[in-house]
């Protein structure tokens, strides 16, 4: 087989799981489950397969969908080294959180719908990931979208589930206006959508390069990977199965904006991408701040991803995509790690989220706790770890454009180590502070396996000299760019420096302050003031809510009347009016009498005679 | 004969006229049929008198064929006439509107 | 002469339509109208169309206007039907009247002057031949068959089947209610 039949083959598969599942399976959840996880490793060995295949060179493969006249929208694929690092993520880490999710999953009764939404996920999420222009990633991007809308939603009885889903869906949508507005608009610019082409345009003619096209883009990956202001629906996302945030809210949908961005890196000019770089920037430092006011193990590991999400885009906005990459792939394996270990948490305290309720995890649950540190200290950046490598990089990076920027980063990486260690200490050591805590027990086989090999994962993934030889390309490319900068040596050892000056005062400040076992949050206790305001998050869901009731809702009204008065009144029964009064008075010529007639007769005669002589008109 | 294309057709015009004139005025239907079979006497004279002072026959032939059409146009219109006297008993026009709105 | 004759007989004509336009009783109007036709066939005979004349009288006069008083005198209209109070008002009359004479007016106007010579009346051939033109008047009824078979073939067909057609209508309409409801 060709490769691209084999990555069509992995695209298809998840299809096919979806399809069999909402046609047959939905009542017979088990069976649902086993053909969803089937499906996962059916696309890992298909990756796998894929990448040998193709030998690091780049795989391209069309065929046209739709044409009208000159404009042919095709669907294909673009396999290069970018793709190939991100598959082998997406599908490793997708099995692992599907085999996860049978045992998280095992007594919920809406199963066979949850996997069906978990494969539906799997298939767009390889669309997005394998597309070679921008309307298919877009069709793709809706489709991700649905399956986050449809998992965020999966508790369907709760209120809160339900808003979140709509909530989500809605502010992603209004992110994507402006990339369908920049989908046409590059149409218009270049001709094609498609990003080889485009790339080779830009190559050859870098005067074609527009800031509109790529501020426009980047709204799309605004709505998608949460950035401000966009960024009001992820904490909420939370309210829907501890799987999906991890699947989709930590490793891979939140970053196929990122990744969506690494694509079209060809197309941004310097004025966007030191915009990125702010705005990824105060994202993390303000995500970093707002994680302290949460009790909910769930909500602070989503600002935790907020955070991580900024970095990420700050690495790109300071002009190393692959680094950016980087960062993507080690965040998605430790936060992938975060948000399991918190189900598994989660779990055994029977659905208990509240961390102020939990204590002493670690004696009831020792390789969760295990493998949560393990998480953590990546997460920190701690030397050796995964998240080390790429953060350091960032830092560094961030450190050679501005002075700003490195001390918002490491304070950022200060804040980080600080909230987490807040987790910790309180999740995992003292007394349990309620019989939900006090009778967890470790969890099952399918759950513990890919903590443990995700843990791995989180040491050895940053190690880049590790990675097979097809993948990681960029990475390598853009780390050597960033070794060979100037004044690199001397940024780096301050970086190493300062970074883990920020991770350890971070850990312990947070344990001296916060202590081991105490009751309640020790910053609420203390200062309440300081504590209520990072809870409030900066009023933001509170500005769109007043928005929306108050100037969105008289807008609507007032179309509503246009429509109804205007279009239904005047043109519609206006129209109908007219044509009725026209009949009436057409009507009024019928009189019965012969000398009515006789007289409309001569009219007409003498109007035929005046056009024919050439009198009239 | 001095007398010049012009006065004829002024004849014909003002027995035209007077044909008009009864169609429009009079009541009876009979009356205003016999007052249409004027008018197209009016035409048949102004035909005749063109035919002459143009020289040529095909005048004459038309005025054969109007009366032709008018004979068979007179049968058949007075048939409908008698059948709508049965109808509605009355051949004046002012009865004879049941087809107004 | 025939100038008298011209001014005598249309004012027959004239005067007899006008008859027949103002009586009240239709039978008198029938009359009257048999005037004002036989009037047109002499002012026809003026015009030298003498073929024409005697169609005229047998057909028009003879025919027509008989059918006219045949049904005139069936359907039985009362005299008292339409008298004074048929005519409209004195008003519409007198505004109908200024307004046809008006249109003759218009049409005399519409003729006069450059339009069209004023031909007189030219020498009358009795057996001329033929030519591509308009076939040369005479006042023999041989050129009337002629013209009727040769330049005139498909009108005079079509007059066949007409007057056919015509037959054959009238039978239908005028069949009685009972035979048709049967």
């Amino acid at each position: 087989m060709t490769a691209a039949q084999i990555l069509l083959a992995a695209l298809l598969t998840p299809l096919l799981s979806a399809v069999l599942i909402a046609c047959f399976l939905r009542r017979r959840g088990t069976l649902a489950s086993y053909l969803s996880v089937a499906a996962a490793a059916g696309i890992c060995a298909f990756s796998y397969l894929a990448i040998q295949a193709t030998n690091g060179s780049t795989i391209r493969a069309a065929i046209e969908w739709l044409s009208f006249g000159n404009f042919t929208v095709s669907m294909g694929f673009l396999f290069d080294g970018v793709s190939a690092t991100m598959l082998t993520m997406v599908a490793f880490v997708g099995l692992l959180i599907h085999v996860f999710s049978l045992g998280y999953m095992a007594d919920d009764k809406a199963k066979g719908r949850f996997f069906g939404g978990l494969s539906i996920f799997m298939f767009s999420m390889l669309g997005i990931i394998l597309a070679d222009n921008l309307i298919m990633i877009f069709v793709f991007w809706e489709l991700v979208g649905f399956s986050s809308y449809m998992l965020i939603g999966h508790y369907l009885d709760t209120d809160e589930a339900a808003a979140a889903s709509k909530k989500a869906f809605i502010v992603n949508r209004i992110g994507d206006l402006g990339f369908l507005i920049g989908i046409v608009y590059a149409y218009w610019h270049f001709g094609t959508t498609n990003l080889e082409a485009m790339g080779a345009a830009v190559n050859a003619d870098s005067s074609l390069i527009s800031w509109a096209i790529a501020a426009l883009l980047m709204c799309g990956f605004i709505g998608k990977s949460a950035q401000f202001p966009l960024h009001v629906w992820l904490p909420d996302a939370m309210a829907g199965p501890t799987p999906v945030s991890a699947l989709i809210h930590a490793a891979t949908m939140v970053a196929a904006g990122v990744y969506f961005l690494i694509r079209i890196a060809f197309l941004f000019p310097e004025s966007v991408l030191g915009g990125i770089a702010i705005l990824g920037t105060s994202v993390a430092v303000y995500a970093g701040f707002c994680a302290y006011g949460q009790n909910d193990i769930k909500k602070i590991l989503a600002y935790s991803t907020l955070s991580q999400l900024g970095y990420m885009s700050a690495a790109f906005g300071l002009g190393y995509p692959g680094i950016a990459l980087f960062h993507l792939i080690t965040h998605a394996f430790f936060k992938a790690l975060l948000f399991l270990g918190a189900g598994s948490i989660i779990h055994g305290c029977h659905h208990e989220q509240d961390i102020l309720k939990m204590g002493g995890i670690l004696k009831k649950m020792p390789i969760t706790s295990i493998t949560f540190f393990i998480g953590v200290l990546a997460l920190c950046g701690v030397y050796g770890f995964a998240g080390f490598y790429s953060k350091d990089a960032i830092l560094v990076a961030g450190g050679l454009d501005s002075t700003a920027i490195f001390a918002l980063l490491t304070l950022g990486a200060f804040l980080t180590a600080g909230y987490m260690g807040r987790l910790v200490w309180i999740v995992f050591f003292g007394e349990p502070k309620s019989d939900a805590a006090a009778h967890a027990h470790e969890s099952g086989f399918s759950m513990v396996l890919p903590l443990i090999i995700l843990a791995v994962l989180s040491v050895v993934g940053g190690w880049i000299g590790v990675w097979p030889e097809a993948t990681g390309e960029i990475i390598r490319d853009n780390l050597e760019h960033l070794h060979h900068a100037e004044g690199h040596d001397e940024m780096h050892s301050k970086v190493m420096i300062l970074g883990s000056a920020a991770w350890i005062v971070g850990l312990l400040g947070s344990l001296f302050f916060y202590g081991v076992g105490k009751n309640g949050d020790a910053l609420q206790n203390r200062s309440k003031p300081v504590y209520e305001f990072l809870k409030a998050r900066l009023w933001f869901d509170e500005i769109y809510g007043f928005y929306v009731a108050k100037i969105q809702q008289r807008v609507a009204v007032l179309l509503s009347f246009l429509d109804v008065f205007l279009i239904k009144g005047l043109f519609v029964r206006g129209s109908a009016g007219l044509v009725g009064l026209v009949g009436a008075c057409s009507r009024s010529l019928h009189v019965g009498n012969i000398h009515g007639y006789v007289y409309w007769f001569l009219a007409g005669i003498l109007l035929l005679w005046a056009l024919a002589s050439g009198v009239a008109l | 004969m001095t007398v010049g294309l012009n006065a004829f057709l002024i004849v014909a015009g003002l027995l035209f006229a007077v044909g008009l004139l009864g169609v429009t005025l009079r009541q009876n239907t009979l009356v205003i049929y016999m007052s249409l079979e004027l008018m197209l006497n009016a035409v048949n004279l102004a035909f005749v008198a063109f035919s002459r002072y143009n020289g040529t026959m095909d005048g004459n032939l038309f005025v054969f064929f109007i009366i032709t059409v008018a004979a068979a146009e007179v049968a058949l219109g007075l048939a409908i006439i008698v059948a709508l006297f049965r109808r509605r008993q009355s051949v004046m026009v002012d009865k004879l509107n049941a087809l107004s709105h | 002469m025939l100038d008298i004759l011209f001014y005598v007989f249309s004012a027959i004509t004239l005067i007899a339509a006008v008859l027949m336009v103002l009586t009240p009783n239709a039978v008198n109007g029938a009359m009257c109208m048999i005037v004002a036709f036989i009037g047109t066939a002499a002012l026809f005979v003026l015009l030298e169309a003498y073929f024409l004349a005697v169609i005229q009288v047998v057909v028009y006069a003879g025919a027509v206007m008989v059918l006219f008083l045949f049904i005139i005198m069936l359907l039985d209209v009362d005299k008292g039907e339409g008298g004074a109070t048929e005519y409209k008002d004195k008003l519409t009359i007198g505004a109908s009247a200024i307004g046809f004479l008006l249109l003759v007016m218009l049409v005399f106007s519409a003729f006069s002057g450059a339009h069209l010579p004023e031909p007189g009346l030219t020498a009358v051939t009795e057996n001329p031949e033929v030519f591509n033109g308009g076939v040369p008047f005479t006042t023999s009824s041989k050129s009337f068959g002629y013209s009727l078979f040769t330049k005139y073939m498909l009108p005079f067909q079509v007059a066949g089947f007409l007057l056919l057609a015509a037959m054959i209508g009238v039978i239908v309409v005028s069949k009685k209610h009972d035979v048709a409801e049967e």
